[in-house]
């Protein structure tokens, strides 16, 4: 850890002359300046999901994290030209690029000194390589027209289907460079909702898109417009978020002589604190990520960031079969598809609305696969089933993954419900899953009748670990079980028989 | 729904026995979707297929070069793999029925997706 931060203040001392050559090692002959860039970038991910984010980094990016004690963030270093990478990802919510931070910022006694100190900040700190990265970044996103931006509330809202329909631009744009990462290619989505149509341009050679893109992207206007966003968590501040936005953004538009907008801006400038750690960024997505996968959706649909988390955390292996036997709109199982397309995914709710959402958002997935291919109708491993959770369509010991988002008994179902609804699942859901091997993740924020419910359950469910998450402003958990290796026996005579088929 | 999710039902009506699996299916409107061929994939879900069931299902769906069994070496018998891969991930049922063979209890297909659910009565213990 303390070389990446080693490495990061070395960087950030980097002074404010644009000729920056001079502090980089470049093996060969000149090439665009900005290619060799080592920058810091920050992720935000649901909280309690840090390290699943910080292992999927590694994996994708080669990179080691530093996780943030300021839940729900982690920090890490790429080169630039791995910036589209980085919106592959499939675990954070927002990306930002660090332009300074202060492990153990001093505040001074009175709000007038800690404001005016602020106000100073902001000339004194390493713009020059961040705003790079963000010109860079800028240039994989098309210019858009102008839109309200859709609430950024995690978790569970009621949104019709025109505003959740804009964040897939991203996912169109995230997915792709996934699959292509070699070539220009146009994409294009249109939005049957709200009757637009989105466009997104992504160029891996980014020296030459750079070039390109400079001339016709409205983002290098003659004046760029800018917003601060302040984040504060401390006990012991005397100063409020608002009043640290407003001077610090007063300082910085002096300095570069930006215009101010709130809500049409081209830079989004954060300022975090969180007691004495202050993290200066540039936002590098303006949407968040997390509702990537879904263009239909329902009361209580959920981020697919979490979605991917709650999968990585049961480890899937090829040909595993996983199963989301409460699906909703079908966010985990879409996420699963996407991202492990070696596995089986199955979508069930016994709601008629639900599984139509699911299948519907699964077309609409097979559309952007089409269209991004390019060439024939495409599948995808995912099939949804209407079906009734307590009595699963499923051989026993069929299933290896269970993931699923458990009504929580408030905007969903009720409390009460739960208590026979929960022993229910539990019981059904060991009767399907392999013993053995299979394991299940499951969300809920009823934890008391959740635990009341697995208490009895020891001799088929073991539970491995707990994820302590908010949903919304609900404090959930993401409960990780394995399957014992004790075989399913059914109470009841009848069932006596189904046992003889359980293949092993 | 693909032949594969088939494969896996079992009778949940009560008051069924174990000859209630496989369910039968009928298929009024199939899709054949291409499907990027994957050999290692295939070959993992061959010891997962249960035999006499996609064989039914196969014939009901009229389909022709469907093997009868794992043959020997499937693993790298690329024709074998190439043909459960297409029995597996390109078939897509779109209308039909799934029946339980005892009860007779019919399942819709609808737009692809099977309503799996019982009544009330069925579902009494």
């Amino acid at each position: 850890m303390s070389d990446v931060q080693e490495a990061t203040k070395q960087l950030l001392d980097v002074n404010l002359h644009e000729n920056w050559r001079a502090n980089q090692v470049t093996e060969s002959g000149p090439r665009s300046e900005s290619e060799h860039l080592q920058v810091t970038i920050g992720a935000t991910v649901p909280t309690g999901f840090e390290q699943t984010a910080a292992d999927e980094v590694r994996e994708k990016l080669g990179s080691s994290c530093k996780i943030s004690k300021d839940r729900g963030k982690i920090y890490f270093d790429i080169s630039v030209e791995s910036l589209a990478q980085v919106h592959c990802l499939r675990s954070v919510d927002n990306l930002f690029v660090v332009v300074k931070e202060f492990k153990d910022y001093q505040f001074k006694e009175t709000k007038e000194e800690v404001l005016k100190d602020f106000e100073e900040l902001a000339g004194k700190l390493p713009w020059s390589d961040p705003l790079k990265v963000w010109k860079i970044n800028t240039s994989f996103k098309k210019k858009k027209t102008k839109r309200k931006k859709i609430n950024q509330n995690s978790g569970r809202e009621k949104i019709d289907n025109g505003q959740g329909d804009k964040t897939d631009e991203k996912e169109d744009k995230k997915g792709f460079t996934n699959n292509t990462l070699d070539s220009h290619i146009l994409d294009y989505y249109e939005n049957p909702a709200i009757k637009e149509e989105i466009s997104t341009l992504v160029g891996d050679d980014l020296a030459s898109s750079k070039d390109e893109k400079d001339e016709k992207e409205e983002t290098h206007p003659k004046v760029l417009k800018f917003r601060v966003t302040c984040n504060r968590a401390g006990e012991k501040h005397c100063f409020s978020s608002n009043e640290a936005a407003r001077d610090f953004g007063g300082a910085v538009q002096d300095y570069f002589k930006w215009k101010a907008d709130m809500t049409n801006f081209d830079v989004e400038v954060l300022l975090n604190i969180h007691d004495n750690e202050i993290v200066v960024g540039i936002a590098l997505t303006e949407e968040s990520l997390h509702r990537r996968n879904i263009t239909h959706f329902g009361p209580t649909t959920l981020r697919s960031t979490l979605a991917y988390g709650m999968l990585r955390l049961c480890a899937p292996q090829p040909t595993d079969i996983i199963v989301d036997p409460m699906c909703g709109t079908g966010a985990i199982p879409i996420e699963g598809a996407t991202e492990w397309s070696n596995c089986y995914h199955i979508a069930g709710d016994n709601n008629p609305l639900a599984v139509n959402r699911a299948a519907n958002n699964i077309s609409s997935l097979l559309t952007k696969s089409q269209i991004k291919e390019g060439k024939v109708s495409w599948s995808l491993p995912i099939d949804a089933v209407q079906w009734d959770i307590c009595n699963l369509p499923l051989r026993t010991g069929s299933v290896d993954i269970i993931v699923t988002d458990m009504p929580f008994g408030k905007r969903m179902g009720s409390k009460k419900r739960n208590w026979n609804l929960y022993p229910a699942c539990l019981r059904e859901m060991s009767r399907v899953c392999k013993p053995g091997t299979g394991r299940a993740a499951l969300l809920t924020q009823d934890k008391k009748c959740f635990t009341k419910a697995l208490s009895g359950m020891g001799h088929v469910w073991r539970k491995v670990h707990t994820v302590w998450v908010n949903i919304g402003g609900l404090h959930a958990a993401v409960y990780l079980l394995k399957r014992t290796p004790q075989a399913f026996v059914h109470p009841s005579e009848q069932d006596g028989e189904r046992t003889p088929w359980c293949k092993e | 729904m693909k032949p594969l999710p088939h494969n896996l039902p079992s009778p949940h009506v009560r008051g069924v026995g174990p000859r209630g699996f496989p369910l039968r299916l009928q298929a009024t409107e199939v899709r054949i979707n291409p499907v990027e061929f994957n050999p290692d994939f295939v070959a993992r879900m061959i010891p997962k297929v249960e035999w006499a069931a996609l064989l039914e299902a196969a014939d009901t769906l009229h389909l022709v070069e469907v093997p009868k069994g794992p043959i020997e070496g499937y693993e790298h018998d690329e024709k074998f793999l190439r043909q459960m891969h297409h029995v597996l991930l390109e078939v897509d049922v779109l209308e039909g029925t799934l029946q339980c063979p005892e009860s007779g209890r019919l399942f819709p297909i609808s737009r692809g997706i099977p309503n799996m659910l019982l009544s009330d009565e069925e579902t009494e213990t």
